[in-house]
């Protein structure tokens, strides 16, 4: 069987988490043996698994749990319902063993993401990780995956292929303003190699996970500069060169928070739909 | 002995003075008090009526604001967060999550009686609060049966359902009393089914009317959906009951349901006693994009350009800001509370045109707002001294996608957020102007309080508690909360001493101004 490695997103589980899952994903997809190696529907290389069954009444069991805590944002077949990510196309869900890595994700929340943490015991979660997988196995296999009823659905990369390149690469260099930040053989470099389909656009459109520099001065005119960690009206946190975490009341120091990342909301407003399709064909040229 | 005969006579002052009406509230919450909440009171999800969710209550000033301290905590121990407001009656709290309800007592925070219900099924997602009328509470169970119990004792009185959870729907709403009607709405997006509002007879259970949204499953060419999941208002005067509708099903892909779609992203004007529609007026024709107007209809009696109007006041999920003539339907003002890009314009009717460009398509089309919308079930304040509604608002972009192969059943279609912020902002309601904003980092759930002495109490996106200025959004006041506030804050004063609810996680927090011990 076939999981799609590579056109799975964590889509609103953002943030930090990201990196770290993502981390995770390919130590545990390099670990798994291999079977054969397939295309995808995106062109991209696979590392498929063996798919594993559940016994059908712990699957109906973590159905019947589904359905009552986790539905209403990943829908009823996993697929995403408001909010919530598909399961079925999850990294996490695809690299899980046993519920190695979903079940910590459901005991502990994503805090950031407004998912909260799910009290449940051992033999509940066992369930849950047999609907989750099971649901992944069905959309897989496209047997009443997709036709799932009532909830959100994927979207293939086939289907981000409308736009033009050439004009996409024209909006790049010019009224886009990208290249005053990137460039296609610097930071760009590969880069359709590393995100493909909606993971990309998403990535495109704004990058969730890139972090913000600050520069913190103390009343002692001593400047402390690192990666922001956390930031609002009454605290700015960073995690300083050493790697250690420092914060300040806001009232107590000069900061400047340096987030290149914010020219992709300002662009939000200027975009025409076809400015999107455009540069999203551009951007998967970057091989 | 005169010390004695003295402190009699004090204690006789006192009962006369407090005594008598403390003995008509022990009858728990009657009309009186449902139209007239006391100040010692929050008997409806709303507090009052109006929806407006501004207290008279004036002890906490924003002089002193600064001082506010933590009266006590009362912690759930259980992961649901709270979403409830907590009614007040009798001096005892009355709040939900799915499947439970706790009593506690409003000075101290100790639990007084606890009730749980199992369900195991419908939609968990959450849970707004109970209704309560003379000594009985009603509360929503998941699974779409509304329960009605003793409120000295949390005792089961009856139990019935009101939709059908094997079909898909769930209850999570708020009742809302008025008169001798218990009012519900049910929830249920990922089917294709009618929504309604129902009344229920608050002593046996049994249904007085139904209202349906839209129309029969099956009809060609006609929308489903239309859930009416959250609480409405009443104007007594007008003996109007005011409520949101959500949105058509299916949700994303439009091409089953031609035209507006009626009555779906709406609000309606329906008569209590009948449950007859009076007027109604779309915020979202032909809705491709989830945004439910069941935001809060606050009625706000003022000047309107020099005229003393009626009127019913509301920041849709779509955008939008709406004031309407609530005696009529009629539009007085239609204006963007934040960027929207999936219109285009208003027409003479003051409804936003949708663009059928930005209809969800198989390569995606960029929107604003995103799915959750510019604001959604946290409740808005309007601020009656300053004339000013402020609501926490969510500016954000997502795409939106719809195929063939996603079909027409429940979602049919697929949408993400790609951004998005909290921002609290003050409109003038007569202009739609932005008077202040004031930022709150990512989007929070918190709702929004005013109070007379000049305080907005609401939340942002890191868990803080905020007391801003109302006549400039300053901050006053904050307190790190520890989890995401997905809550609207309320107040009541008991003892002389005005408290202020919030919750977040699993935990409410009653704050008070420091006292003598």
């Amino acid at each position: 069987m076939n999981f799609l490695l590579s056109t799975q997103r964590l889509s609103t589980w953002r943030g930090r988490a990201r990196l770290a899952v993502l981390l995770l994903v390919v130590s545990a997809a390099a670990a798994q043996t291999p079977t054969n190696n397939t295309q995808s529907r995106s062109g991209v290389k696979q590392t498929p698994t063996v798919s594993k069954t559940y016994p059908p009444d712990l699957v109906e069991q973590g159905k019947a749990l589904f359905r009552r805590d986790c539905s209403f944002c990943h829908g009823r077949d996993a697929g995403g319902g408001e909010s919530g990510p598909d399961l079925t196309r999850s990294k996490l869900v695809t690299a899980d063993v046993d519920g190695d890595k979903i079940a910590p994700v459901v005991r502990i929340g994503r805090p950031d993401r407004g998912m909260p943490p799910f009290d449940r015991s051992d033999q509940q979660i066992s369930s849950l990780v047999a609907f989750i997988h099971t649901q992944q196995n069905i959309a897989l296999t496209g047997v009443g995956g997709r036709g799932g009823v009532g909830g959100r659905k994927g979207v293939d990369p086939s289907d981000l292929q409308t736009g033009n390149a050439e004009a996409g690469k024209r909006y790049f260099e010019g009224a886009g303003g990208c290249a005053a930040c990137h460039s296609p053989t610097g930071d760009l470099a590969g880069l359709a190699s590393r995100y493909s389909g909606l993971e990309l656009e998403e990535q495109m459109l704004y990058p969730r996970h890139a972090k913000s520099k600050v520069s913190v001065t103390l009343a002692s005119r001593q400047t402390i500069t690192g990666t922001l960690a956390y930031m609002d009206e009454f605290t700015v946190g960073l995690i300083d060169s050493t790697g250690t975490y420092r914060s300040w009341r806001t009232r107590d120091v000069q900061y400047k928070v340096d987030a290149p990342q914010n020219a992709h909301v300002e662009l939000f407003p200027k975009y025409t739909d076809a400015d999107v399709h455009n540069l999203m064909a551009y951007l998967q040229t970057l091989r | 002995m005169n010390l004695r005969r003295h402190a009699f006579l004090i204690v006789v002052s006192a009962l006369i003075a407090f005594g008598i009406p403390g003995i008509l509230r022990a009858q728990g919450a009657n009309e009186q008090m449902l139209l007239h909440p006391p100040a010692d009171s929050w008997p409806g999800y709303h507090g009052d009526y109006s929806g407006r969710r501004h207290s008279s209550l004036n002890q906490i000033t924003p002089q002193n604001v600064a001082t506010l301290g933590l009266a006590w905590a009362f912690q759930t121990d259980q992961s649901a967060p709270l979403k409830s407001s907590p009614l007040l009656v009798d001096g005892i709290l009355y709040f939900t999550v799915p499947e439970t309800v706790w009593a506690v007592d409003a000075r101290s925070g100790h639990l007084i009686w606890h009730y749980n219900s199992p369900a195991s099924q419908g939609e968990h997602i959450g849970n707004r609060g109970v209704a309560i009328y003379k000594g009985s509470l009603f509360f929503l169970l998941p699974d779409a049966h509304l329960v009605s119990l003793n409120a000295n004792n949390g005792t089961v009185r009856w139990k019935v359902e009101v939709a059908d959870v094997g079909k898909g729907y769930w209850t999570s709403m708020a009742p809302l009393v008025v008169g001798n009607h218990v009012l519900v709405g049910v929830s249920g997006d990922f089917d294709n089914l009618t929504g309604y509002i129902r009344s229920i007879d608050p002593e046996t259970g049994a249904t007085q009317w139904q209202w349906n949204s839209t129309p029969p499953t099956g009809t060609p060419n006609q929308t489903t959906g239309g859930m009416a999941w959250m609480t409405g208002t009443y104007d007594p005067d007008l003996n109007l009951l005011y409520w949101g509708t959500g949105n058509p099903t299916p949700v994303l892909n439009g091409s089953t349901r031609p035209g507006d779609d009626l009555y779906t992203c709406s609000i309606v004007a329906l008569n209590p006693d009948t449950g007859k529609l009076v007027w109604a007026f779309q915020v979202s024709p032909h809705d491709t994009h989830d945004w439910d107007a069941v935001e809060t209809p606050v009625l706000v009696d003022a000047d309107f350009h020099g005229e003393p109007k009626k009127m019913l006041m509301q920041t849709s999920r779509n955008g939008y800001f709406f004031v309407l003539d609530r005696t009529n339907g009629k539009s007085l003002l239609t204006v963007p509370y934040g960027l929207v890009n999936w219109s285009l314009g208003v027409d003479p009717q003051g409804r936003p045109i949708p663009n059928p460009a930005k209809e969800p398509t198989p390569d995606g089309r960029l929107i604003a707002p995103d799915e959750g919308g510019m604001t959604n079930y946290r409740s808005p304040s309007f601020d009656t001294k300053n004339g000013l509604f402020i609501v926490n608002a969510h500016p954000s972009w997502s795409v939106y996608f719809a195929k063939p192969a996603d079909g027409v059943y429940g979602w049919a279609g697929a949408d993400y957020g790609v951004w998005g912020k909290g921002v609290i902002e003050a409109i003038d309601y007569q202009t739609g102007k932005i008077r202040w904003s004031h930022e709150i980092g990512p989007e929070s759930g918190a709702g929004v309080l005013t109070t007379d002495s000049g305080l907005t109490f609401t939340g942002d996106g890191g868990g803080n508690f905020l007391a801003l200025d109302s006549s400039n959004g300053k901050t006053l006041w904050h307190a790190g909360s520890g989890s995401r506030i997905v809550s609207s804050p309320t107040t009541y004063e008991l003892d002389d001493r005005q408290y202020l609810l919030t919750s977040s996680g699993g935990v409410l927090f009653a704050w008070a101004l420091p006292q003598a011990q």
